[in-house]
């Protein structure tokens, strides 16, 4: 009963895999993720569970650098981040706070305005008086984690399912961002990226008949900085620090306005305890309390109250000072939402498309197009393929395994697409016309050296001969898989779908379909 | 019906002296055609788009006169206007000048709007992001050959059978680059994958020469004549897919596809060359010369 398993076992297993793959490939459980709002079907791109990439499918790609400079190894001398900042900003003409910012976990200081050149930025590095290892180009760690971030925000807010957002390091060191999004122009997506929506800070009271609410209490252009979100130090809470401009051209400073506001509307007699929560209601706009609203592009996004400590100062006129306060919510989720909502869609640095950036984008018929003709040029090719063993043997017992076992090795890495979610390109499809190719090669191998020598006659024969054929096949394959494995890690765009799946193509193949064809070719050989 | 018959070349008519000539001429040809490029051009091959910046718009063929409306529609001059047969589309490529990129896709862009041309495809290079690329890709080549000839070495563990394999390799390689210099075709990502799959393809077939000569039992024309009929076979085949490949991705305008395709039919074409005249003549005078020293 187990013998006849034992000595198929390798076709069995090609069997299983190819079994496999087609699970992968039309079982709804594997169908792509939905996007909010989309149903399986539209997420779904034809028939199968293959997901296309940008290419094929028509959509935009942006990959650009976050223009700045970083200055490493700064020492911060025990100062806090913020004065540091204040420092070397200072050194730079026409420069604002917000525009400087450091950060103590990478010990590294960045000035994320364009305008600013190298030899500015160290000339106010060595003017500061702060040591420092190096400067380079682009901004720090963090920045680049808000701006994904923010671009995550609006690709999300604007409904584009399937869009994508990354962190790309080239060779030579530097850092892009690569935005993807799927079924959108070239323009549109640059728009996106570039927009920024309005937000301000209004101040909802209560009054003798209902709730009255004083707009613009703040506004964007108010705020010297906008932090990233963390987690409080005591409790479980986070929050967002905001800094408020405490200087003024002319007359009072937005900080004074903010302080002034803020006690007229009474915060400081509210709010006395710990325990006082803003009673803001965001269904009907009602409320008890005094609340500060956060307002993006017109819409009340988020209301706050005030610790009593903060209110008290206020009411002493000594907050303006510093102009500091955090805006406090009890998870840190939330707080990115807030610090996100601060930046309305403004990211941290300015995306250099068209310096030194790339684009491409192709629209959604031409993507259907090249789908189509791509499946067309694999055909073909297969047919090529086909005609020259058929011509070579002659002999439909050798040959039509071969090809059969071919296509299956693209059929399976197909599957493995599905699986894991690849979607498929131009670049991946010339990479399973190179299986095909090299799959091929490996058969004729197995063939000629099973062949040769007069009859098969024997398994021990059999065997002798296919280990030889596969000693030759294993040095090729590793030499493929060795010459493909710079692609897969260098940023080199498309190329690394093309490598992965030759790379995928020469290992299924050998672990699994050439040895099958081994086992196909000796029963048809031998059994006779 | 024709059958493929492996011709059964004899080898002893020739030297080895003169088995080697072909090849090393075509190399030394090739090499010279390339280094010309490069004091003439700056770079050894014709560096397309992602390697030089600039952009390139598709642009739907609507029946009428496209490239002439095309050529009315831009206040530059396109560097090139191609017709893409098969997909009734115009690829314009403008290369990057000094001015900004980024500005000129949405320029041209507007400008074919403008003339009532429909673009279905924008890609923009900037230069400086170019010459990364171009300097990434020769890393990766240069890497992926050493990588090879390190593998080459360790599997053979002898010289000369490793360093045939090695220069046939090495020229595969530079035969197609030279190939498309002449031919026109520009380097582009498409190609240097290409290039990749041939050092992965090449050494097959040498691997193939190596393994019957140096492992094998048997007199060392029957192992080469062996070895030939089965590595003939496999390269024909590829040679096969790859123009069939070529020919049906140039008719859709699948750049990416009829470049990978033109490249690894001549690399191979090259291989079939290299490793039945250069490797069979360096492993004949290894087996019966080189082996006594």
């Amino acid at each position: 009963m187990l013998e006849p398993i034992k000595n198929n076992w390798r076709i069995l297993l090609l069997v299983a895999v190819v079994f496999g793959a087609s699970v992968a490939l039309f079982a709804p459980q594997f169908s792509p993720d939905t996007a909010p709002g989309e149903g399986v079907s539209e997420a779904q791109q034809g028939v199968t569970n293959l997901q296309y990439g940008l290419d094929l499918a028509g959509g935009t790609r942006v990959r650009a650098p976050l223009e700045g400079h970083t200055a490493t190894d700064v020492a911060f001398d025990g100062d806090t981040p913020d004065a540091v900042a204040r420092a070397v900003a200072a050194e730079i003409d026409d420069v604002s706070t917000r525009d400087v910012g450091a950060v103590p976990d990478e010990q590294a200081v960045e000035v994320t305005d364009p305008s600013v050149t190298e030899a500015q930025f160290r000339e106010a590095m060595d003017a500061s008086g702060y040591e420092y290892g190096s400067i380079r180009a682009g901004v720090t760690q963090e920045t680049r984690n808000v701006a994904q971030s923010v671009i995550e925000g609006k690709i999300n807010e604007a409904g584009l399912s399937g869009g994508s957002v990354q962190q790309v390091q080239s060779i030579t060191g530097e850092y892009f961002m690569l935005v993807e999004v799927p079924g959108e122009g070239r323009q549109s997506v640059i728009d996106l990226l570039e927009e920024r929506g309005t937000v301000q800070i209004d101040i909802a009271y209560p009054t003798g008949d209902g709730t009255a609410v004083q707009e613009e209490v703040l506004i964007q252009e108010d705020f010297a900085e906008i932090g990233t979100a963390a987690q409080a130090e005591r409790g479980s809470g986070a929050y967002v620090p905001v800094t408020v401009r405490n200087t003024a051209e002319t007359g009072q400073s937005p900080a004074h306005g903010f302080q002034d506001a803020v006690v007229e509307r009474g915060f400081p007699e509210t709010y006395t305890t710990q325990g006082d929560r803003c009673t803001y209601d965001p269904e009907t706009g009602e409320t008890e309390t005094p609340c500060l609203l956060l307002v993006v592009d017109g819409e009340v996004v988020n209301s706050f109250g005030m610790d009593p400590d903060l209110a008290n100062s206020m009411a002493t006129g000594s907050w303006a000072d510093s102009g500091n306060f955090r805006l406090t919510t009890g998870e840190f989720a939330e707080a990115q939402t807030i610090s996100l909502n601060l930046r309305a869609g403004a990211l941290p640095a300015e995306l250099d498309v068209s310096g030194e950036g790339t684009s491409s984008s192709i629209s959604a018929t031409q993507g259907e197009n090249f789908r189509t003709y791509s499946l067309v040029t694999g055909v073909f090719a297969v047919f090529a393929v086909a005609g020259m063993v058929f011509l070579r043997y002659r002999e439909p017992r050798v040959a039509l395994p071969m090809i059969v076992t071919a296509l299956s090795e693209v059929y399976v890495l197909l599957g493995f697409a599905a699986l894991v979610g690849y979607p498929l390109e131009l670049a991946v499809i010339a990479g399973f016309i190179a299986v095909v190719g090299t799959g091929v090669d490996d058969l004729v191998i197995i063939a000629d050296e099973v062949m040769s020598e007069g009859e098969v006659n024997s398994r021990k024969v059999f065997n002798s001969r296919f280990r030889r054929a596969f000693w030759v096949i294993g040095a090729a394959a590793a030499t493929t898989i060795l010459a493909m494995s710079p692609l897969m890690v260098l940023s080199l765009g498309d190329l690394s779908g093309f490598a992965i799946f030759t790379i995928l193509g020469v290992l299924v193949g050998v672990f699994v379909t050439r040895p099958a064809y081994g086992d196909i070719l000796r029963r048809l050989l031998t059994v006779r | 019906m024709v059958a493929i018959e492996v011709p059964a070349v004899d080898y002893t008519d020739y030297s080895n002296r003169q088995l080697a000539a072909v090849p090393l001429a075509f190399l030394i040809l090739a090499l010279a055609v390339v280094g010309g490029w490069y004091v003439a051009t700056g770079a050894p091959a014709n560096l397309g788009l992602e390697f030089t910046g600039g952009v390139e718009l598709r642009i739907a063929d609507d029946g009428g006169d496209a490239e002439a409306q095309i050529e009315a529609a831009f206040d530059r001059e396109p560097d090139s206007i191609r017709t893409i047969p098969g997909d009734d589309v115009v690829v314009v490529t403008f290369r990057a000048a000094d001015e900004d990129p980024g500005g000129l896709a949405e320029d041209l862009e507007d400008r074919a709007a403008a003339a009532g041309l429909a673009t279905t495809a924008v890609d923009q290079v900037s230069p400086s992001f170019a010459s990364d690329t171009a300097r990434t890709a020769l890393f990766g080549v240069g890497l992926a050959f050493l990588g090879m000839s390190v593998l080459v070495f360790a599997l053979f563990r002898t010289f000369v059978p490793s360093i045939a394999v090695v220069a046939s390799a090495f020229s595969d390689l530079v035969i197609p680059v030279a190939a498309m210099n002449l031919l026109g075709i520009e380097m582009t990502l498409g190609t240097v994958a290409a290039l990749l799959m041939i050092i992965g393809y090449s050494v097959d077939s040498d691997i193939l020469l190596n393994n019957s000569v140096l492992r094998r039992t048997g007199e060392f024309y029957e192992s080469v004549s062996r070895a030939m009929r089965t590595g003939v076979t496999m390269t024909l085949t590829s040679i096969a897919a790859m123009v069939v490949m070529a020919v049906v991705a140039a008719l859709f305008g699948i750049g990416l596809l009829r470049d990978i395709g033109i490249i690894l039919a001549v690399g191979l074409c090259a291989d079939l060359m290299n490793t039945y005249l250069m490797n069979v003549s360096l492993l004949r005078w290894y087996k019966f010369e080189g082996v006594k020293r």
